[in-house]
């Protein structure tokens, strides 16, 4: 694995930071015979983000974000540029408000009553919570995939083709025809399933699913996939197969993904964002996350002393 | 010392008394199932005990001569003035020619259905060819002598105990004898309206007086109520007012059908002036009543679809209103239908309100559009259960055993409708 290479900050009696090496961060053994680096200069308090919360070609730009549920205030000040086709991964304990934010870019908020999102998220300069902006719009340019694969109760061809007929995509059936071959090719799923596309989508096994829901997702075109944990109901080989779709699309596509697997996020992710109680604590290259992480919550986090 | 209890020591101490309780509950659900199976039992037994016999009608054969002079007194035919009660009559007594004096006469007449006349109006009207000929034709007896035959009505005690007198006994008795006296189907149960003669009454302008009142009632609470649901559960903002509408359907699901009735009264009858008696009034009433109804299992059926196909549509970019009619409506629909027809089977069931609005009337015609004169059958069988006639007994039960039919069709339906859109999503 990448992060297994060591680093600068650290102390002469210091292990190397290790990824834990199961989904579950929690496991103590880990953190026993860790010894925390001694730094003083090292930010250990909630506060500013630190590492770099840019990137050389931002697509869509958060700043300033809060997130309030009632009067429980789930994210606070959050700012984040996503690149044109990069993977950038969230990462952070149950409750950090992560897929908050995530939902935030495609405005899926707005259909919880009590949320309110201040800030300005830009897609492509324009800023996305403007009055004029209709969210079926923003949708169609940013896709969402979801933790638990979620077909509808149609056939295989309808599943795809529900997006491209809403919004009026294909000219005719052949096009609409040409549009789903193309978007169960890329999601990898077509071999499968090419002779049996009038078959309800849920007679489908768990990862066909999921990657039935990604080529509807991308059946629409759009130009960000958000994905909110899509492998967490997955096992392993499933799994293994929705990264390496991940890594074919984006080629073409931004990818934004949640996920409490921080060696998926190593994997799959250029850039990796740890929020941490609603904020976000460090954003950087991959690489420098998981090897020489900053911020000593970040550290704690991807050593499995928090979580 | 006495040496501590293992764990499997102590688990198997208590294992006696926890499979003794498990024996009592055990015992009581089933003696709870018995006793209902069998109070049920009881009911459709006593029913069809009771019931069954109304679907059979005592008819005598009679010979009847349609003399031109008495029903076309100078060559004209007038059915409405022509005495066919008297053609009746006098085969009644060339049937038995020793019956002589007013008073025995009056009770010879008195064993046959005053609609005999009637049939032999419709068969000279269907066929005027067959006047000045002889006539062989069955007749309904009258409801007495049904009685009788049926054995209802107890020939041994003494006479003045019974409807029936010691000479028609005799009669009915000469009748079968000679083999003039039959028990065939009873179709006027089927094919008349309301009659003050049992053997003349029909459950058909019941029947048909809540058929028109069912269609008004489906077609407007059908889709205000699903319309209702699905903006209370899908677009309604959640505020103090959505939860005071809320409160109040649940509450008016609850509230007594007669109330419904005197609301009709007030609205319908006195303020917009529609007509009294009308399966019309009838059906706005039953739609009041089954809306509640309706709106809670549509609310329910709408909550049961998950949120995941929700949130997948929106994602793709669905509008709103898409997602409500392209994923969860169709998802919600076989629930909605369900709750639809069971409230159906309760305004089918339903004779409270209908006594408020005119429908207990007697009404004899068969209702042949919305606005005309009709009861309901629910409001029939309460009329027929309070008429004096021992024949009515019989009817009353025979219409109870054909509502529970249409109520079982129904409540068929329900399941048949679940079924298929299930398996069709």
């Amino acid at each position: 694995m990448k992060m297994t290479a060591m680093t600068e900050v650290t102390t002469d009696n210091l292990e190397p930071p290790s990824v834990p090496p199961a989904d579950s961060p929690g496991e103590e053994e880990h953190s026993a015979g860790i010894v925390l680096p001694d730094l003083a200069e090292r930010p250990t308090e909630l506060g500013e983000t630190v590492g770099n919360i840019h990137c050389e070609n931002p697509f869509m730009v958060a700043k300033n974000v809060d997130v309030y549920y009632g009067d429980n205030h789930a994210i606070q000040n959050v700012s984040l540029e996503i690149g044109k086709k990069e993977v950038i991964a969230l990462i952070g304990p149950s409750g950090c408000g992560k897929s908050t934010f995530l939902r935030c870019l495609n405005r899926m908020n707005d259909s919880i009553e009590s949320a309110r999102v201040t800030g300005n998220i830009t897609l492509d300069g324009k800023d996305i919570n403007r009055k004029e902006q209709d969210p079926v719009a923003l949708r169609a340019r940013v896709g969402m995939v979801f933790q638990k694969p979620n077909p509808f109760p149609k056939s295989i061809y309808d599943n795809v083709a529900y997006g491209p007929r809403i919004h009026g995509l294909a000219a005719d059936r052949a096009e609409l025809d040409s549009i789903v071959h193309t978007s169960l090719e890329r999601a990898g799923l077509l071999g499968e399933v090419k002779d049996r596309l009038d078959e309800p989508g849920t007679s489908l096994s768990g990862g066909q699913q999921q990657r039935l829901c990604i080529a509807r997702t991308i059946a629409v075109n759009p130009e960000v996939i958000l994905m909110d944990e899509p492998c967490s109901a997955l096992d392993p080989i499933a799994t293994a197969r929705i990264e390496d779709l991940m890594d074919e699309l984006c080629e073409d596509y931004a990818i934004v993904i949640v996920t409490h697997s921080m060696q998926q996020a190593a994997r799959v992710s250029r850039r990796v964002a740890y929020f941490h109680l609603g904020l976000l604590v460090e954003v950087d290259e991959t690489d420098k996350i998981f090897t020489n992480p900053q911020h000593k919550l970040t550290e704690d986090y991807i050593t499995g002393r928090i979580g | 010392m006495k040496t501590a209890k293992t764990t499997l020591e102590k688990v198997e101490a208590g294992l006696p008394r926890r499979r003794r309780k498990e024996m009592a509950f055990r015992a009581i659900g089933v003696l709870a199932t018995a006793v209902g199976v069998l109070f049920l039992g009881v009911f459709f037994a006593t029913l069809i005990a009771e019931g069954s016999s109304a679907f059979r009608q005592t008819f005598m054969q009679i010979e009847v001569e349609l003399r031109e002079d008495v029903i076309a007194p100078g060559g004209e035919l007038d059915l409405v003035y022509a005495d066919f009660d008297g053609l009746v009559r006098t085969a009644l007594r060339e049937q038995f020619p020793d019956v002589s004096g007013r008073s025995d006469r009056r009770q010879l007449y008195r064993i046959v259905s005053a609609g005999a006349g009637y049939q032999l109006r419709d068969m000279v009207e269907a066929d005027p060819d067959i006047i000045g000929s002889r006539q062989t034709v069955w007749v309904p007896a009258a409801s007495n002598v049904d009685m009788l035959v049926k054995g209802n009505i107890d020939p041994d005690i003494d006479e003045s105990l019974r409807p029936i007198s010691d000479k028609q006994v005799a009669w009915v008795n000469t009748l079968r004898d000679a083999g003039k006296l039959e028990r065939r189907f009873n179709k006027a149960l089927f094919t008349n309206g309301d009659s003050r003669e049992p053997e003349l009454a029909g459950i058909r302008g019941a029947v048909m007086g809540s058929a028109l009142m069912l269609v008004v009632t489906i077609v407007l609470s059908f889709p205000i109520g699903a319309a209702a649901a699905i903006y209370l559960e899908e677009f309604a903002p959640k505020s103090r007012w959505s939860d005071l509408i809320e409160v109040n359907i649940n509450n008016l699901a609850a509230v007594p059908s007669i109330v419904f009735g005197l609301l009709g009264l007030a609205v319908f009858i006195n303020w917009m002036a529609l007509p009294r008696s009308a399966p019309l009034v009838g059906g706005l009433v039953l739609t009041l009543l089954t809306l509640p109804v309706i709106i809670i299992a549509s609310r329910a059926a709408i909550q049961a679809v998950p949120p995941s196909i929700r949130e997948a549509a929106l994602g793709l970019g669905a509008s709103e209103t898409q997602v409500v009619f392209h994923h969860v409506l169709p998802l919600a629909l076989p629930g909605m239908l369900t709750g639809t027809i069971i409230g159906m089977s309760r305004a089918l069931g339903e004779s409270a309100p209908l006594l408020m609005i005119g429908m207990v009337a007697f009404i004899v015609d068969v209702p042949g559009g919305f606005a005309d004169p009709a009861t309901a059958l629910p409001v029939q069988i309460y009329l027929w259960a309070d008429s004096p006639e021992r024949a009515f007994a019989e009817r009353t039960s025979a219409a109870i055993i054909v509502l529970l039919g249409f109520l079982l069709l129904m409540n068929l339906a329900a399941v048949i409708v679940r079924k298929r859109m299930e398996r069709k999503w």
